[in-house]
């Protein structure tokens, strides 16, 4: 609803058009009190609609367009016209600039309060959190040469993907590195983290989506960095198995939730059932060591020696067990399962698959010696042609397929999902 | 033997009392201290951009003569709801012109710069949908 929202605001102010933009009704305080305020027209005039509208049929909409507009009690085509043809009141005509505060630079309380303000005004993930000291501050600064008062990114509570060409829908809040410092405190993570943490803030991109899709991201993170902060890459790689797996994340969340001023249900959050993976997001360190293959980062074009973090975002990743492809049998054939698996998804955010060390290396000797052959092997038909039933959404992109080799040896065990990459970034920048 | 059985109860209540008391003393205390000393901790918030206020367009004296376009952003069910409302339109406003548009560009937020070129020249107004 941001996006009809953000268009129509446009139109009105640079194209000189009256508009009236359509949405449901369940959206009326978000709407009312957030988007049409922050996009610059409090009085924007939106006829709200009966919901839902998907899935109705001609004659049901038919009856619900000249029913009444539930916050309103006009008739949906009555106050359509109405809106397009009453006079502008003095309200709508003004102009001018509404400065915004986020509040105090600082609080003083004993510690158990400040815990539970934090939690009460949302500025946590409702976990207790390390209270942000000056010193630990400090301390935690200690982890970057770049200057505390240096602007690291504008973060919104939705974002394009890079190069699109798309309307800014929710407003951008900008923060510091000292900013960042203070929710990677927050988060419990340790000063040489920083760098990971300030890289993924450079992008702008939100740790916790609007979308009512439920999506989470991800991060897959290559080069030294990895043993230098102790990422765990062996056994459990994706689970809370270490201190730098367990925070980096949850920073990332926090900054968000703090910083771009996402996160919070009916306005800047409206996932339908919720993510369990936006705890902490999919945490992925490669294991270079053991893959058969070029790091992730390499084939995105780095040094193998450059620390880099990858953000991917989408559905989120389960076992591979979940499919009914993946069967146990004595002869397995991984890059058949594979194969159906990625035929059988819906690939909006393409496919993600996130292989053991044995699991690559078994794929690697039925012949793919490069992740570039599997790639090709694994791609799907052109659309229309697959075996799955693709939705007619309107923002389908190229399928995506990315291969992460992570994890411990101990089992042919495999994951996969729908996750979509979205940019590298080297950390080194970060140090 | 009343005597005592009242004896004991008198003492089982007076002792339940005793501890109740305790155990909200040590309740009180420690809410009392709320976690100690006060200290001073740094704001997380980022910093929101000012918001400047856009004019909006003026309306329109009547629909009568004019065009009014009607733009699907494309989320699902959105051609079945204008395609409605432009038959009540032929129907309750004869003399408004509709014309149905399909934003294009590729997702809800993207720009479509060839129709806002189209709605600048020929539309008198537009009605959008639909936000979900």
């Amino acid at each position: 609803m941001a996006a009809v929202v953000g268009h129509c605001v446009n139109i009105e102010s640079e194209l000189g058009v009256p508009t009236v933009p359509l949405i449901t009704s369940e959206f009326y305080e978000q709407v009312k009190t957030h988007h049409t305020v922050q996009k610059g027209m409090p009085g924007l005039r939106v006829t709200y609609l009966i919901p839902p509208v998907w899935g109705k049929t001609a004659e049901q909409i038919r009856e619900d367009i000249v029913g009444n507009s539930p916050p309103t009690g006009k008739m949906v085509m009555r106050e359509i016209v109405e809106n397009l043809t009453k006079p502008l009141t003095a309200e709508e005509k003004k102009t001018g600039t509404i400065e915004q505060s986020s509040g105090p630079a600082s609080f003083t309380d004993t510690p158990d309060n400040l815990q539970q303000m934090f939690m009460e005004d949302r500025m946590t993930d409702y976990m207790p959190i390390i209270l942000p000291t000056e010193e630990k501050v400090a301390e935690m600064l200690k982890g970057t040469s770049h200057d505390p008062d240096e602007v690291v990114g504008r973060m919104a509570a939705h974002t394009a993907m890079p190069g699109d060409n798309n309307v800014e829908v929710f407003e951008h809040w900008s923060y510091t590195v000292k900013t960042v410092a203070i929710n990677a405190v927050m988060a419990g993570a340790r000063p040489e983290y920083l760098p990971v943490i300030l890289a993924v803030a450079s992008t702008g991109k939100e740790a916790i989506s609007v979308s009512d899709n439920s999506f989470t991201e991800g991060l897959i993170i290559n080069g030294p960095i990895r043993d230098e902060i102790g990422l765990n890459y062996g056994i459990g790689a994706l689970g809370p198995f270490s201190q730098a797996n367990s925070t980096i994340g949850r920073a990332w969340n926090l900054l968000s939730i703090n910083a771009g001023n996402c996160g919070r249900i009916g306005t800047t959050y409206m996932g339908v059932i919720g993510n369990p993976m936006n705890w902490n997001n999919v945490i992925m360190a490669e294991n270079e060591e053991s893959s058969p293959w070029k790091p992730f980062h390499v084939r995105k074009g780095f040094n193998p020696n450059d620390s880099v973090v990858t953000l991917c975002e989408g559905w989120g990743i389960l076992s591979a067990k979940n499919s009914r492809y993946s069967v146990w049998a004595r002869e397995m054939d991984f890059s058949g399962t594979l194969k159906k698996i990625v035929a059988d998804q819906d690939m909006l955010f393409g496919a993600m698959a996130v292989l053991s060390p044995p699991v690559a290396n078994y794929i690697k000797e039925e012949g793919f010696d490069t992740v570039e052959e599997l790639v090709q092997f694994l791609s799907p038909p052109v659309e229309g042609q697959g075996n799955a039933p693709q939705a007619k959404m309107p923002f389908r992109r190229r399928p995506q397929i990315n291969i992460v080799v992570t994890g411990g040896a101990n089992n042919n065990y495999w994951s996969y999902g729908g996750m979509a990459v979205r940019q590298s970034v080297l950390i080194d920048d970060w140090r | 033997m009343k005597w005592r059985i009242s004896m004991i109860v008198l003492a089982v209540l007076c002792l339940n009392s005793l501890l109740s008391c305790s155990r909200l003393d040590n309740r009180t205390q420690t809410q009392g201290n709320a976690g100690g000393e006060e200290i001073t901790v740094l704001s997380p918030k980022g910093q929101p951009p000012p918001i400047q206020l856009k004019p909006m367009a003026p309306r329109l004296d009547t629909l009568d003569g004019k065009t009014v376009y009607l733009v699907n952003d494309g989320y699902l069910g959105t051609d079945i709801l204008l395609g409605e409302m432009q038959a009540w339109f032929k129907a309750n406003v004869p003399e408004l012109t509709t014309v149905y548009k399909r934003k294009g560009g590729g997702g809800f937020t993207a720009e479509d710069p060839e129709l806002w070129a189209e709605i600048k020249e020929k539309a008198d107004a537009v009605v959008m949908g639909m936000g979900h």
